[in-house]
C-alpha cells in the first residue's frame, strides 16, 4: 500500500464488503490492516491542504473552511485553518496550543483538557502507529467499498456515539490517497473534509508543532 | 513466710505485667477530648491522606508515552483487600462532553451575584455580535461539532463562569491529569491514593501491607519505573525497628555499667537482690495499674520503667547501710529508714502533681509511679533487709569506694558552683519547646528525602490546614461550609482554597442562586438578549432557530447540583475526601494554606465559629509547645512546692530544706542551660525527665543532709554516689539511642543527675561546713 493510504487510513478508517463471509470479512480486514501497518512505518512526516465543508442545521449555509494538515511521528500534528478566517491547534505529545485570529495570541493546553481535539488527535495517532487493537477497542470497522475504497469507523463507546455516528473514508480510484473524509453525527449534520497536495516525508520544521 | 507471700506476690504481677493491655493510641499523650488541643489532633487526623497510602511511579528512563499510567493501573489493579481497599489513580475522564453539558445545564444554580455583575457587562450587542463571531470560528475547528449543542444552549458562554470555579477543586496542587490519573507537571511521576484498613499504630499487619506491596512491586512494576511509598505504618515500622535496635545498645551498655559498680561496690549475693529491687518494683506496679486502668497506654510502661529505676536506690542505701553496721544490723536499718521514708515521700508529692497533668498518659504515670515508689519502699525496708543480712557480704573494704577528696577551697568551690548556675540560669532562658510530635518520632533520610519529593513534585497537598464544617445531616453542613468560603473569599490573604462550596453548595443557596438569576432575566431581558441573538447571528450567517435552546435555557428550571451528579461527572474522588458522613454527623472540609493569617481569620471574635472547627499542624504544634511549656513550669513549681512543703514537715527547719535542694535546683538549672545553650528543644519527654531529676535529687539532699546532720556513717555518700552512677549507667545509655524520644530522655537525665551528684556529694557538705548552723546538729 502506498503511504497515501495510509494517511488516509490515518485520518479515520475501517471495513466490510457486503457479501464477504466472517472469514472473508476477516481476512480482507487483516489485509488492510497489515498493509496500513507496512505503509504506516515508512511515513515519517505528511502535510496537505484540505477542504472542509461542514454541513450544520443551525447555520443558513455551507460552512466552508480552507487550511493545511502537518504530521510528524512522535505524537505532533498542526492543523491550521486559514479561510474564512484564521485558527487550529498544533500538537506536541500531550502539550498544545490553539489560535484563533491573526494577532499572534496562543492558548497552550494539555490535549487531554479538550475532549474533542484529544479524540482527533488519539485517532490520528492511533493510526499513525498502527495501533489496531486500541481502534478495534473503541471502533467496528466496516469496509464499504473495495474499490475505491470507502471505510467506516462505527463508535462503541455510548459517551462517542452520542456525538459521533460515524466516520466515513473516501480514496482516489487509484487508491493512491485520500479523497475525502465525512463525520456524521447523530442529528444528521455531517463534516466532509477533502485532501488535497499530499506530500509525504518532506522534512518539517519542529517548530510547526510548538 | 515473708520470703514466699512476696515471691508469690512477685510472680502473681509478672504475670499480670505479661498479660497486661497496651494502648499504643499516641492520643494518650494529648490533653483530654475536652480541650482545643485534643480536638484539633483528631480533626486532623481526618485530614485528607493523613491516613492514607501515598505511592510514588517516576519513571527512570525515557518510556514510551502512555507506559507510566498503564503500570499505575497494573499497580493499582494488583493493591487488593485485605491490605488495600480503595485504591484511586485519578479522579478519571472528567472532562468528557458530558462534563461541559451538565455544567451548562446546572449554572444557574451556581452563578452567584458577582458572576451575574461579570455577564451583564457582556450583553450587548456588540458584546454578542463578538461573542457569536468566537463561536462561528470554534465551528470551524474539530471540536466545533462536538460543542454546537452546547453552543446552542449557552452561546454566551455563562457556562463558563462556573466552569471557573473547579479551580476550587484543585486538591493537588501541582496535579495535571492524563487519561483521568493524577500526573506531574513534567509528566515523568503519577500518584496512587490507597486506604487501608490498619491502623497506623498496628505494627503487625503494617508490616504484612508493606511486605505484600513491595511484593507486588516485584511482579508488576519494571526496572524502568522506580516506586516509593509513604504511610504512617513506614514510621511506626522504622520507629520500632530503630527501638528494638536501641534497646539492645542500652541495655548491653546498661548491664555492662551496672555489672561494673557491681564488680566495684557489691560483689555479693545480697548485691544482687539490690538490682533485681527495680525489676520486682515495675512488674507489681504493672499489675497494680491494670487493675486501675482496663488500657495502660505503652508509653506510660515505658516511661514508667525508666522513671521505677529510681527505686533501686532505696535498697542501694539498705544495702550499704547494712554493711558498714558493725554487730547491729536492725540499729543500723532503723537509722536508715528514716531518710528512706523521707525520700519516698517527697519522691511521691514530686510525681504526685502528674496527677494534675491535662494528659492522661502523665495521670496514668503518676499511678503507676506511686504504686511503683510504695513497692520499693516495702521492699526495701522488709524482704531485702532479710535477704541481705542471710548472705554472704563481701569486707566492707574502703578502697573499693572511690573517695573523692576535694582538695578545693570550699568558698571557691562555693563561689565556681554559684557562677556555674548564672550561666546556666542564663544559657537556660535561650530554651525553646517544641510541640511537633513527630520530632520525637525517628523520620530516617530515606523518609525525609521522600516527603520532600512528594513535596517537591506535587505540591504541599499532605500539609494543608483544614476547616470542618459540620452539621447533622449534609445540608446543613454545606450551609456551614457556604458560610466558611464567604468568610474566606473575604479576605485577601486567602488564595489557594480547596473547597466545594463553589461548585457543590447548599440547596438554600442554590436555591437563592436560581432566583437571583431568574430575576436578572424578568423585565423583558431574556426577550431583549434572544432579540439580539437572531439579529446579530443572521448577519453572521446563523439560522434564526439556532438559538432557540437558549431562551427555553433561560425560562426552563434548572436541576439542583447533588453530590450523586457531581460523582456522574467523575467528581467522586474529591467529594468523596471532602465530605465525610460518620453516620452520626456529616463534616464538610475545605483545604487552606496552614497560614498564620488563615488561623487568624477563624480565631477572629467576629466571625461565628458555630458548627465550625479549625485544625492545623501549625497551630496543633504552637498549642502542644505552649501546653508543654505551661506543662513544665507548673510541675517544676508544683512539684517544687511539694517537695519543699515535705521536707518542712519533715525536718522543721528551712536551712535543712534549702541544703536538700542544692541538687534539685543545680540538676534542673544544668538541664536547662546545657539544653537551652546546645539549642536542643525541650519536649513532652524532657518534662517526665525533670520530674525524675527532682526525686532524684531531693533524695540525694535528704541523705547527705541527714548524714551531716544526724550522724550517719561514710556508707551515705557511697550510697548517694552508687546511686546516682546507677542512675546514670541506667539511663544515661539511653543518649546512645538513635531514637529521638529516648535519646531526648538520656540527654536530660544524664546532664541533671550528673550535676547533681556532685552538687549533693561537694557542695552540701561545703555549705554544712562553710559556717551553716543548723539548730539541731547536735541531735
Amino acid at each position: 500500500m502506498k503511504p497515501a493510504i495510509a494517511i488516509a487510513l490515518i485520518l479515520y478508517l475501517p471495513a466490510v464488503v457486503v457479501g464477504q463471509t466472517e472469514s472473508e470479512k476477516s481476512d480482507t480486514q487483516n489485509k488492510i490492516f497489515s498493509e496500513i501497518a507496512n505503509s504506516a512505518s515508512q511515513v515519517e512526516t505528511f502535510s496537505c491542504d484540505f477542504l472542509q465543508e461542514k454541513y450544520m442545521s443551525m447555520l443558513d449555509n455551507v460552512l466552508i473552511s480552507k487550511g493545511r494538515l502537518y504530521y510528524k511521528r512522535h505524537r505532533r500534528l498542526r492543523w491550521e485553518i486559514n479561510h474564512p478566517s484564521t485558527s487550529g491547534f498544533a500538537v506536541n505529545g500531550d502539550q498544545a496550543k490553539r489560535w484563533e485570529g491573526n494577532s499572534g495570541q496562543t492558548q497552550t493546553f494539555k490535549v487531554n483538557r479538550i475532549p474533542f481535539i484529544k479524540v482527533f488527535t488519539d485517532q490520528v495517532f492511533s493510526w499513525a502507529s498502527a495501533d489496531f487493537k486500541r481502534l478495534k477497542q473503541r471502533y467496528h470497522i466496516k469496509i464499504l467499498s473495495d474499490n475505491p475504497i470507502k471505510l467506516m469507523l462505527l463508535p462503541i463507546s455510548p459517551q462517542e456515539k452520542k456525538y459521533l455516528d460515524n466516520f466515513q473514508i473516501s480514496f482516489a480510484a487509484d487508491a493512491s490517497y485520500v479523497s475525502a473524509v465525512e463525520i456524521h453525527e447523530p442529528d444528521d449534520d455531517f463534516t466532509r473534509i477533502h485532501f488535497l497536495n499530499t506530500v509525504i516525508n518532506r522534512p518539517l520544521n519542529d517548530s510547526l508543532f510548538n | 513466710m515473708l520470703f514466699v507471700a512476696t515471691l508469690a506476690i512477685i510472680a502473681i504481677s509478672a504475670i499480670a505485667f505479661v498479660n497486661l493491655n497496651l494502648n499504643e493510641n499516641i492520643e494518650a499523650m494529648l490533653p483530654d477530648r475536652k480541650t482545643d488541643t485534643a480536638l484539633n489532633f483528631r480533626l486532623l487526623q481526618q485530614a485528607p491522606f493523613s491516613r492514607k497510602v501515598i505511592v510514588n511511579l517516576n519513571k527512570q528512563a525515557d518510556i514510551h508515552g502512555n507506559e507510566l499510567v498503564e503500570i499505575t493501573d497494573r499497580l493499582a489493579a494488583a493493591m487488593t483487600p485485605p491490605f488495600f481497599t480503595r485504591v484511586v489513580t485519578g479522579p478519571g475522564e472528567s472532562l468528557s462532553l458530558d462534563f461541559f453539558a451538565w455544567f451548562a445545564n446546572v449554572y444557574p444554580s451556581l452563578i452567584t451575584g458577582e458572576d451575574i455583575k461579570n455577564i451583564e457587562q457582556k450583553l450587548t450587542a456588540d458584546q454578542i455580535r463578538k461573542a457569536l463571531d468566537d463561536l462561528y470560528v470554534k465551528l470551524l475547528s474539530p471540536e466545533g461539532s462536538a460543542m454546537k449543542t452546547l453552543f446552542q444552549i449557552d452561546p454566551l458562554g455563562f457556562r463558563l463562569k462556573v466552569l471557573e470555579k473547579m479551580r476550587f477543586l484543585n486538591i493537588i496542587p501541582k496535579m495535571r491529569l492524563e487519561n483521568g490519573h493524577f500526573i506531574s507537571p513534567d509528566g515523568k511521576n503519577a500518584l496512587i491514593i490507597a486506604e487501608t484498613p490498619f491502623e497506623i499504630t498496628d505494627a503487625k499487619r503494617g508490616r504484612e501491607m508493606l511486605i505484600s506491596f513491595q511484593n507486588l512491586l516485584a511482579s508488576v512494576v519494571p526496572d524502568t519505573i522506580s516506586v516509593s511509598m509513604i504511610s504512617g505504618h513506614r514510621y511506626t515500622l522504622e520507629n520500632i525497628n530503630a527501638i528494638q535496635k536501641d534497646i539492645v545498645i542500652i541495655l548491653t551498655c546498661s548491664a555492662l555499667g551496672v555489672f561494673t559498680l557491681f564488680l566495684l561496690f557489691f560483689r555479693s549475693l545480697g548485691g544482687i537482690f539490690v538490682f533485681l529491687t527495680p525489676i520486682c518494683v515495675l512488674c507489681i506496679a504493672a499489675a497494680g495499674i491494670s487493675v486501675l486502668y482496663r488500657n495502660v497506654s505503652a508509653i506510660t510502661i515505658g516511661f514508667g520503667a525508666v522513671l521505677l529505676g529510681i527505686s533501686v536506690d532505696f535498697a542501694v542505701h539498705v544495702y550499704f547501710a547494712l554493711r558498714a553496721a558493725t554487730g547491729n544490723p536492725s540499729g543500723a536499718l532503723a537509722q536508715v529508714s528514716r531518710p528512706i521514708v523521707f525520700c519516698a515521700l517527697t519522691t511521691l508529692g514530686a510525681f504526685g502533681v502528674l496527677f494534675f497533668s491535662s494528659l492522661p498518659v502523665q495521670r496514668e504515670l503518676a499511678v503507676f509511679s506511686i504504686i511503683g515508689i510504695c513497692t520499693a519502699l516495702i521492699l526495701s525496708l522488709v524482704p531485702l533487709p532479710q535477704v541481705v543480712r542471710h548472705t554472704q557480704m563481701a569486707p566492707y573494704n574502703e578502697k573499693t569506694y572511690i573517695k573523692t577528696k576535694f582538695r578545693l577551697a570550699k568558698g571557691w568551690v562555693i563561689c565556681l558552683w554559684l557562677l556555674l548556675l548564672v550561666i546556666c540560669a542564663w544559657q537556660g532562658t535561650k530554651l525553646h519547646f517544641d510541640g511537633d510530635l513527630r520530632s520525637l518520632n525517628l523520620v530516617p533520610d530515606e523518609i525525609r528525602d521522600l516527603e520532600n519529593m512528594l513535596q517537591r513534585t506535587w505540591g504541599n497537598f499532605r500539609g494543608t490546614a483544614v476547616v470542618f464544617a459540620e452539621g447533622p445531616d449534609l445540608q446543613t453542613a454545606l450551609e456551614t461550609n457556604d458560610r466558611v468560603f464567604q468568610h474566606l473569599t473575604r479576605n485577601p490573604n486567602s488564595s489557594r482554597i480547596v473547597s466545594l462550596a463553589p461548585i457543590l453548595p447548599s440547596l438554600k443557596t442554590q436555591e437563592s442562586n436560581r432566583q437571583r438569576w431568574n430575576a436578572f432575566w424578568s423585565d423583558g431581558k431574556k426577550e431583549h438578549v434572544n432579540q439580539l441573538l437572531i439579529d446579530q447571528g443572521k448577519s453572521i450567517g446563523f439560522k434564526f432557530t439556532a438559538f432557540e435552546s437558549f431562551a427555553k435555557a433561560i425560562a426552563g428550571p434548572s436541576p439542583p447540583v447533588t453530590v450523586e451528579a457531581l460523582r456522574t461527572i467523575g467528581l467522586a474522588e474529591i467529594v468523596d475526601t471532602l465530605i465525610i458522613d460518620d453516620g452520626k454527623t456529616v463534616k464538610v472540609l475545605t483545604l487552606v494554606p496552614d497560614t498564620p493569617e488563615i488561623a487568624a481569620l477563624f480565631n477572629s471574635s467576629d466571625f461565628n465559629r458555630t458548627s465550625i472547627e479549625f485544625a492545623s499542624q501549625n497551630q496543633f504544634r504552637k498549642t502542644i509547645s505552649k501546653a508543654i511549656a505551661d506543662d513544665f513550669f507548673h510541675f517544676i513549681l508544683k512539684a517544687s512546692a511539694m517537695v519543699i512543703l515535705l521536707l518542712g514537715l519533715l525536718f522543721r527547719n528551712l536551712k535543712k530544706v534549702l541544703l536538700s535542694l542544692i541538687p534539685v535546683v543545680t540538676g534542673i538549672l544544668f538541664m536547662i542551660g546545657v539544653m537551652g545553650s546546645l539549642g536542643i528543644a525541650f519536649n513532652l519527654f524532657n518534662v517526665v525527665a525533670a520530674i525524675l531529676i527532682i526525686g532524684l535529687g531531693v533524695d540525694y539532699g535528704i541523705f547527705m543532709v541527714t548524714k551531716m546532720t544526724q550522724g550517719l556513717d561514710d556508707a551515705t555518700e557511697k550510697a548517694v554516689f552508687v546511686s546516682g552512677l546507677t542512675t546514670i549507667a541506667g539511663f544515661g545509655a539511653l543518649i546512645l539511642a538513635r531514637h529521638p524520644a529516648l535519646h531526648s530522655i538520656g540527654l536530660s537525665v544524664l546532664i541533671g543527675i550528673g550535676a547533681a551528684i556532685p552538687a549533693a556529694l561537694v557542695i552540701i557538705p561545703a555549705m554544712f561546713r562553710n559556717g551553716m548552723k543548723i539548730s539541731d546538729e547536735q541531735n
